[in-house]
Order: C-alpha cells, then structure tokens, then sequence
C-alpha cells in the first residue's frame, strides 16, 4: 500500500508542479497585488485596500461588466439554441455527415484573431459580405461594428459562430445517450414530433444545458481577443469587457495591482453568476 | 375475430432478407410467442407491427384495418422492451401516465387508469420513484403497466424478461402469462427462450433465418415438430440426434447407426424405406437408464444399446446422465434419482420405439410417432 501510494504520488507530481507553477502561484500573487501599487519598473509599494476602493467607484469597470452582461444576454441563449439544432440535424442519417460535423468543428480550432479579422471584413460596412447582401436584397446597410446599438450583438453573434461547434459535440453525445428504446417507446405512445422533443430530447439533455451554460458563460465573461482586435472596446466603450479593461490597466496604463484587483473582482462575479445559474437550474430540475 | 393478421410479409434490409414469407393470423386475446434464436427475424416482426420497421411487402392488419403504412402512434399498440424504455427523468406516475397525456385523455380518467395499473401490479408505493431508484424486477412492471393504462388493442413484448436474473424471470413469466389473461388482450411475445415460449404461449411460432419453421400450441411441438430444427429447439434439455440409416429385417424395421439398433414403428418406415442417410432423435426424458436387458450388441435385438457413462450432472429432482454409445456418439438422459450410474459404468439405455423421432436428411420429420391428443 504503501509503495503504491509513492508511485501514485509520483506519477501526480509533474502536474502538481505544474498546478503550482501556473495556477497556485499566479493566483496568490493576484491576491497579494490586489494591496500593491505597482509599475512593473519601479518597487511595488504598499496600497492598503485603494485598488478596491477605487474598483467599487470606477464607472468604466461596471461599464464593462455591464458590456459583459449585454454579451452574455446574447451569447448564452443564441449558444444553445444553435449548437442544439445543429446536434439536431447532425444527429441525423445525412450525407456527408462526418464532413458536416468537421465543418462546424473548425472554426473551434482557429485562432481567434484570424477570426476576429475574417469577421471584421465580413461586418464591414462598405464591403464587407452581410451588407453587400443586405443592399442586394433592397435593404440599407449597417454599420455593425460602429454602431453602439448593433457593436456587441454582433461580437456576441461571431463568438457564438466560433464556438458552436464545440456545443455541437457536447449535445451530440448527449443525443446519442439516450437509448434508442426510450425514443421508440415514446413513439408508439402517440407523441408528435414536437412532444417528443419537449417530453424526452430536452430533459434527457439536461447535463448538457447545465455544460454549455455554465461554459459559454464562463467564456463570456472572459470576451478580450474580439474587442480588442475589431472595436478596441469602441463605440462609446460600448464593446469595452472586463478583460480587455484587466488587460489595458496592465499593459497600456502599468498598474498591476489595479489589474489584479479587477482580475479577482471577475473571478468573483463569474462564481457568483454561476452559483446562481446552477441553484436556478437546479429548481427546474426538481421540477 | 383476427386482432392481428400478417399477410406474406417480407422485410430485407438491402440485400438481406430478414423475415420471408411471414403470413399469420393472431386470434383476438392470443398470447403469441414468436421463438427463435438471433438473427431469426423475430424482433423485426415485432417491430414492424410496432411500424418502428418498415415493411418490405405484404401487409399487416390490426383489427381489420390495414396499418402497414401507419405511423407507430396510429396504431394503438403498446411495446415492453427489453431494457424497458423508462423515460429516466420522470416517475413511475410520469412514466405510466405520458401516453395518455399525450393523448390529451381526460386527467380523471388518467388518474384512474395509474391507480388501477399500480394496483395490479404493487407499483402504488412506488409511484414517486424515479426509475434509477427501481430494482429490475419493479422496473420490468412499470414497463408493463406503461403498456396496460393505454388500453391498446395489441400487447408487444420484444424479450422483456431477458435482463432480468433466473429467480425473477421465473417469477415475472407467470405475472405476465396471468395479467395477460386477465387482461385478454392479444399478445405478441418475442423471446429466445424457449421455456418462456412454453410457458407462456397459447401458440407458439418457431422461426429461423426469417422463416416459420413450425405454428403450433406448445405440446404440438413438443410431441411433434415438424423438422430437425424444431425439435432441436423445444424442449430442454435439447433433443438427442443419432445420424444413421433403415434397415428393413425379418419385416421389422430397424435404425442403425454405429453401436446401435433400435426397432422403430412400422408407420415410419413405410414413408422412408429407401431413406438410407437419416436422423433419429429422442429426447433424454424418453430414455430409460437400465430399463430394459435386452443386449444391442448382439445384433438387432431391439429397443435398447449399451452405453459407457461419462458425466452425471445432479439437478436435484433430476439428473442428466451423459453417456458415449459404445462406438457411436455422445447421448444424454434425463433421469430421476433413484438410481444414478456411476461414471465409467456401462449401462443399457432403453428406448421406447413410440417416442422416436425421424428425420430426413433435409431435416424434415418423416415420423408422427408421438401421438398428439386431440
């Protein structure tokens, strides 16, 4: 027992170390800057509680959580719907299924610049694609990313495109979880096709909504590379998240310990959006 | 009035045929076993009155009216599965009433079918369970009393005892025969068991690679099946099979095959005098362990041979007595214990010419020895 208790120790060790290295450490150093000041040149000096103090009554950060909440509104709904009518129709006899589902896997597995780019020509508002349709089809076009109405919905629409595919997979494996006698029998007892998603496909995938929810939100509140590569935060800080505003302080305006503070501020948020997603979830499964 | 009538149904998935010729006719309130091994089409029957299969060509009528194109749920028959099908999110009430929700029957009327069907079968303290918190056993009744409140006008049981272990199977296998009874619905019942077959079937049908081999009520091929297979299939433990010939001596009619001799009816022979390659077959019940001292190795004597005893198995009320005919092949008796060979001891094995069965070479029976009551 106890040689195996070594090995198993052993073999654990080289992800412990790297637990430590790169989750334990950076996050008690978080911690410790949230009370520093700190330029990353000079000496960190002592701040006392003035990077909190200053995060409760800084209106741009509750600007971008409330930025965040406008994407997340977006982004969580529209995720799930389309990652699971596609899990719907892929899990169909179709032709060419495995090229269908390799399709909507790739955008997973591109960079998310290269995306945020491709997705810039696309909203554009002189050339891109979706306006030159738009105008085809006797509409006027619309200026996507430069109109603080329209900015983040469409952030939300492309980061949901990038994503789905990833979905897509968790709802399919949960398609394919449920036994094929539970759908037969459902059948032969008179349901519609309509009933029969509503009373066995949607509570059998209850794991995967909880997933994907709780995910896409986690995800979503961690918006940075889209902002900052087609909006910069812009217009009227409209598309300015939590991250991209962690990001700034740090690297444009050098004020770790601000940077920190809003880092652990998100983390809390995060687990205190989630806590609630799982409890409201939770009651309708009781349900 | 026919409930259910098959009429030449044929099913190929592709180039497979996997059900030819089906052509049948289900009494109202039959319990119908379909019997047969896998891959001998008979889930796919089911299935296709189910309307979960398409049918290939030929027709299938419930009550008269023809459903072969219906969609499942214009059908009115209810289906247990084998892994039962319970919706897993729901509770037994879920589970029993869904059907008749779905249906937009009246909530009275579907309180009143839950109570009765739980009642029946001692599901009502389970009724707020959910199915994971269920035994196999108490699972296997919710199946049942999911198919019972729809009140359908067919029964489908697809092998619904398979998952279960001995003790309950025997158990749920008179529950089903006397709910059915009960009930008097026609029943549809698909199993590889064959004593499940016997049980529980007003008839049986045997089927094999898609065919009907025999259509009968269950002592109809136990005491006469009409080929090879048949009578390999019914009856446990399975029949003996001897591969030999007829010879005709001194105007009696003789089986031969090697180390032994055995007198068979004259009746048969009649029908099989030039058969010179056939299969005698007799079950181990039908044979008598040292009960007569007539010698087959002296020539052909008559009705019994000498075997060398290699296994005895005690069930307990019986035994199964495994023997080598001296020079031939391997046999088994099945024998009451008052009085066990030992292993290694020559014995002399009886046999009773009425209960021989003989086969032609294709298979087909070409005895009616064992007389049918009528």
């Amino acid at each position: 027992m106890r040689a195996e208790q070594k090995s198993g120790s052993l073999m654990a060790a080289p992800y412990g170390v790297f637990l430590l290295v790169f989750a334990v450490y950076p996050i008690a150093f978080a911690l410790v800057l949230v009370f520093l000041q700190w330029d990353l040149v000079t000496a960190p000096a002592f701040a006392g509680a003035d990077n909190v103090r200053l995060l409760v009554h800084d209106g741009r950060f509750w600007r971008a959580v409330a930025n965040t909440f406008v994407f997340l509104s977006i982004h969580v709904p529209l995720q799930i719907v389309t990652a699971l009518g596609l899990a719907l129709a892929l899990n169909r006899q179709l032709a060419g299924r495995s090229f269908w589902r390799a399709a909507f896997f790739l955008p997973v597995v591109i960079s998310g610049a290269v995306v945020a780019i491709l997705w810039s020509n696309l909203y554009a508002t002189d050339v891109g694609l979706i306006n030159r349709v738009l105008v085809k089809l006797g509409a006027s076009p619309v200026p996507w990313l430069t109109d603080p109405r329209t900015a983040m919905p469409a952030i939300a629409v492309m980061v949901t495109w990038k994503n789905v595919g990833f979905y897509v997979i968790i709802y399919l494996a949960g398609l394919q979880y449920i036994p094929r006698s539970c759908q037969e029998a459902i059948e032969i007892e008179g349901a519609s096709a309509w009933q029969r998603f509503r009373y066995l496909t949607m509570p059998s995938l209850l794991p995967q909504h909880i997933l994907v929810v709780t995910l896409s939100t986690i995800n979503g509140f961690q918006l940075f590379i889209e902002p900052y590569v087609m909006t910069g935060g812009g217009p009227l800080r409209r598309t300015y998240s939590v991250v991209l505003y962690l990001y700034n302080n740090a690297f444009a305006y050098q004020k770790m310990g601000y940077a920190a503070t809003i880092g652990v501020a998100l983390a809390l948020i995060i687990g205190a959006v989630i806590f609630v997603q799982r409890r409201v979830i939770g009651r309708a499964e009781a349900l | 009035m026919p409930s259910v009538s098959f009429e030449h149904v044929r099913k190929a998935f592709g180039d497979a045929t996997v059900v030819e010729d089906f052509d049948l006719t289900v009494a109202d309130g039959e319990l119908l076993v379909l019997v047969g091994g896998s891959g001998s089409g008979k889930s796919t029957i089911l299935r296709m009155v189910a309307g979960l299969e398409e049918v290939t060509s030929g027709s299938i009528k419930i009550d008269d009216r023809d459903v072969t194109a219906l969609p499942p749920r214009e059908r009115d028959v209810a289906m247990v599965f084998q892994d039962y099908g319970l919706y897993p999110h729901m509770s037994v009430r879920e589970n029993l009433s869904l059907g008749l929700r779905l249906r937009k029957i009246a909530r009275q009327e579907i309180d009143r079918r839950v109570t009765w069907a739980a009642g029946m079968l001692g599901l009502a303290p389970l009724l707020d369970r959910k199915p994971k918190q269920l035994s196999g056993g108490q699972r296997q009744r919710v199946a049942m009393g999911r198919a019972m409140v729809r009140e359908p006008k067919v029964f489908l049981f697809d092998e619904p005892l398979s998952n279960l272990d001995a003790s309950l199977r025997a158990q749920m296998r008179i529950e089903i025969g006397g709910l059915q009874r009960r009930l008097n619905t026609t029943t549809i019942y698909v199993t590889h068991d064959q004593v499940e077959a016997m049980t529980l079937g007003d008839r049986i049908v045997v089927l094999a690679d898609g065919r009907i081999q025999q259509i009968g009520r269950p002592i109809e091929l136990y005491r006469a099946p009409i080929n090879r297979f048949v009578a390999g299939f019914i009856g446990t433990p399975p029949m003996n099979f001897v591969d030999g010939g007829l010879r005709e001596e001194d105007g009696e009619v003789f089986f031969r095959a090697e180390g032994m001799s055995i007198r068979v009816p004259h009746e048969n022979a009649a029908t099989s005098k030039a058969a010179e390659s056939l299969t005698l077959g007799i079950r181990p019940e039908d044979l008598r362990l040292n009960a007569s001292t007539t010698r087959a190795e002296g020539g052909p004597a008559g009705d019994a041979f000498t075997g060398r005893v290699v296994l005895v198995e005690r069930l307990g009320g019986t035994s199964h007595v495994h023997f080598d005919v001296v020079g031939g092949s391997r046999m088994m008796a099945s024998v009451l214990n008052d009085r066990l060979p030992d292993v290694g001891e020559t014995i002399s094995v009886g046999v009773p010419p009425d209960r021989v069965h003989l086969f032609a070479a294709d298979g087909r029976s070409i005895s009616n020895s064992a007389s049918l009551p009528s």
